[in-house]
């Protein structure tokens, strides 16, 4: 720590000669460019290459409003869900110990670890017509697959692990002792959680859903094969704005994904601010 | 309200924590939980406080079942390191087990700041109600868990390792101060420690425990005095061992050696050998201690470590110095048979 601290003063023999960490930095810089900034630039000049009016008139096309609207019916469903599955699942976890806890474990990086395709297929298979449970949904004019529920279910699934991995360290680095404190003061279970473990994680949690939020909107993979790209219908706004490239209607594309791109800024800037808290919260205790 | 530990064993995989604990907390009294680390006297509390079940055995207050759930316990129990809520006021810390009783039993907004500012006195930190948990020392993190727990009225005050984590001469006020405040509330009361020093000068009763067993019971000075076994002496403090030479007229049989024990201050020095089979001994250093003068000796015939503590007076007298060859004796030998067990 304390070398870091004086390593401006420049008397310091743990820190690189300056022209190595110049170069270092330069090289780092280069590559941000080229990769992160660069890419980001070109989206909303793109888009505002028409000017604002052609801008607005993309996103007002009843195609595109209705892929808006749907992609935050998926974010409006599934990153709740998660939320109380991620709180649930960490606090069994990282309070308790039970027969099958590194399985449940395991179970929670699956989506991590599969390819985002095979999580949408998986719903094709199960809920298709050709699938296991096709023709009972058939019989009872349920429609899954190539419909809304289909796109919210392969979308809890690829962002089932944020909260709950964000979590997990989180509480198992706090220990039980608080909790076990406010059992011997009388309070009951629930009290216990939301008095004390939700309030110690709070920041965790914000930090877990910002990061399942961006992922549920942006999620393209899995929703790509559940979706059946319906227009004005199951189409997200990563479909669309795929559908639109694809078309050549280029300052539509970019309009649509500036969308997704101010997502990731905003996301971006909420979590820094995040872990801003969290880290002064960290010092605190 | 008195306690009784009853057969209690717990184990925990291959590990034997406790194996068949019996013993009596009488009512009123403040008793230590001696040991080492590792002997099962943090299990032991938290077993008494509820957190942890028994494999076996049972857990009576005032002669009755304790109740199982942990809640129903009543029990004040003070974490090793405080385990205050960090995002809850000194304030609300404290008011804590009152706000969560049921709407019935919860006593008023107003009763329940009387109450807490009542603890804050009597804990001395009346000024502090409204910071963090974070913004204390360690000595005022330990005194508002006290608080904390004192304020739902326990029927026992349980804590584990409760000056553990704090500097030495904050350890030393905190101690005493607890046990001032335990001499105004008289609520019953266990603490563990591992400092013997801490028990001696706290406890009414200590339960000296290791491996898992109780090695001995009783007041401090029976336990000082009075050591029930090797292990126990030589835990409470300093300890010169002798052992005993075969001597002539002895039976072949004996397979046990026996071994003499005494402490540092129950050991003659003198410059004559006085005859009466005295160790021949170099003083390898000399330690000016205040009151009293420690003597590091060493043995001519093996070369085992002794220690010797003299009143300052008799050193000043004597004046014994670094090399020179002096002969010891205890005064007072307490004799064991030794069974391999350290």
């Amino acid at each position: 720590m304390q070398h870091n601290s004086s390593a401006r003063s420049g008397n310091n023999t743990n820190t690189e000669p300056a022209p190595v960490r110049w170069l270092l930095v330069a090289t780092a810089m280069l590559f941000l460019t080229l990769f992160l900034f660069v890419p980001l630039a070109a989206v909303f000049s793109e888009a505002f290459s028409k000017g604002w009016e052609t801008y607005l008139a993309a996103l007002r096309e009843p195609d595109t409003w209705s892929a808006i609207k749907l992609t935050v019916l998926v974010a409006a469903i599934s990153v709740p869900l998660n939320l109380v599955f991620g709180l649930v699942a960490s606090w069994a976890i990282a309070k308790f110990a039970f027969p099958g806890k590194s399985l449940l474990l395991t179970l929670i990086d699956l989506p991590f670890s599969v390819s985002p395709v095979i999580s949408g297929l998986i719903y094709v298979l199960l809920f298709g017509l050709q699938g296991w449970l096709g023709p009972w949904l058939q019989d009872h004019d349920l429609k899954i697959v190539f419909a809304a529920p289909g796109i919210i279910l392969a979308t809890i699934f690829v962002t089932f692990p944020f909260v709950a991995r964000e979590l997990i360290p989180l509480m198992e680095s706090q220990g039980r002792e608080e909790e076990e404190a406010a059992l011997t003061l009388g309070a009951s279970g629930l009290q216990t959680f939301f008095l004390v473990t939700l309030p110690n994680v709070k920041w965790g949690v914000l930090y877990g859903v910002i990061l399942c939020n961006a992922r549920a909107m942006g999620e393209f993979g899995a929703v790509s094969v559940v979706s059946g790209h319906i227009r004005g219908m199951t189409n997200t706004v990563p479909l669309q704005v795929e559908i639109l490239y694809n078309e050549y209607n280029y300052a539509a594309a970019f309009a649509v994904a500036s969308l997704l791109a101010l997502l990731a800024l905003v996301t971006l800037v909420v979590k820094s601010w995040v872990e801003f808290r969290m880290k002064r919260q960290e010092i605190q205790s | 309200m008195s306690i009784e530990v009853s057969g209690v064993s717990k184990q925990f995989g291959a590990f034997t924590a406790l194996q068949d604990i019996s013993l009596t907390v009488p009512s009123g009294e403040l008793v230590a939980l001696l040991g080492p680390s590792g002997c099962g006297k943090t299990t032991l509390l938290r077993i008494i406080a509820g957190l942890e079940s028994p494999d076996r055995g049972e857990i009576l207050f005032n002669g009755e079942n304790a109740h199982d759930d942990v809640r129903e316990r009543q029990v004040g129990f003070v974490f090793q390191h405080y385990a205050l809520f960090r995002h809850m006021t000194v304030f609300d810390n404290v008011a804590f087990g009152l706000t969560v009783r049921p709407r019935k039993e919860r006593p008023s907004k107003g009763a329940i700041r009387e109450r807490v500012h009542e603890l804050l006195k009597l804990i001395q930190l009346e000024g502090i109600a409204d910071r963090y948990p974070a913004q204390l020392s360690g000595g005022q993190r330990q005194r508002v868990a006290l608080a904390r727990a004192l304020a739902v009225e326990p029927k026992v005050l349980l804590l584990d390792e409760p000056f553990g984590a704090l500097d030495a001469k904050v350890r030393i006020e905190l101690r005493r101060w607890l046990r001032r405040l335990h001499d105004e509330i008289h609520v019953t009361s266990v603490f563990v420690t591992h400092d013997q020093e801490e028990a001696l000068e706290v406890a009414d009763r200590i339960v000296v425990m290791n491996k898992g067993k109780v090695e001995q019971q009783g007041t401090p000075d029976e336990v000082y005095s009075r050591p029930a076994s090797p292990f126990v002496y030589s835990f409470l403090g300093t300890v010169n061992m002798f052992h005993a030479r075969p001597q002539a007229g002895q039976t072949a049989s004996t397979e046990h050696h026996s071994v003499g024990y005494a402490r540092p201050h129950e050991i003659d020095v003198s410059r004559q050998d006085p005859g009466n089979g005295a160790i021949a001994v170099t003083v390898s250093r000399v330690l000016p201690l205040g009151a009293i003068v420690r003597l590091e000796l060493a043995r001519v015939d093996t070369g085992g470590l002794m220690e010797a503590e003299i009143p300052r007076e008799k050193h000043e007298e004597l004046w014994f110095t670094t090399g020179e060859q002096v002969y010891v004796s205890p005064k007072n030998l307490v004799v064991f048979v030794e069974d391999y067990q350290i």
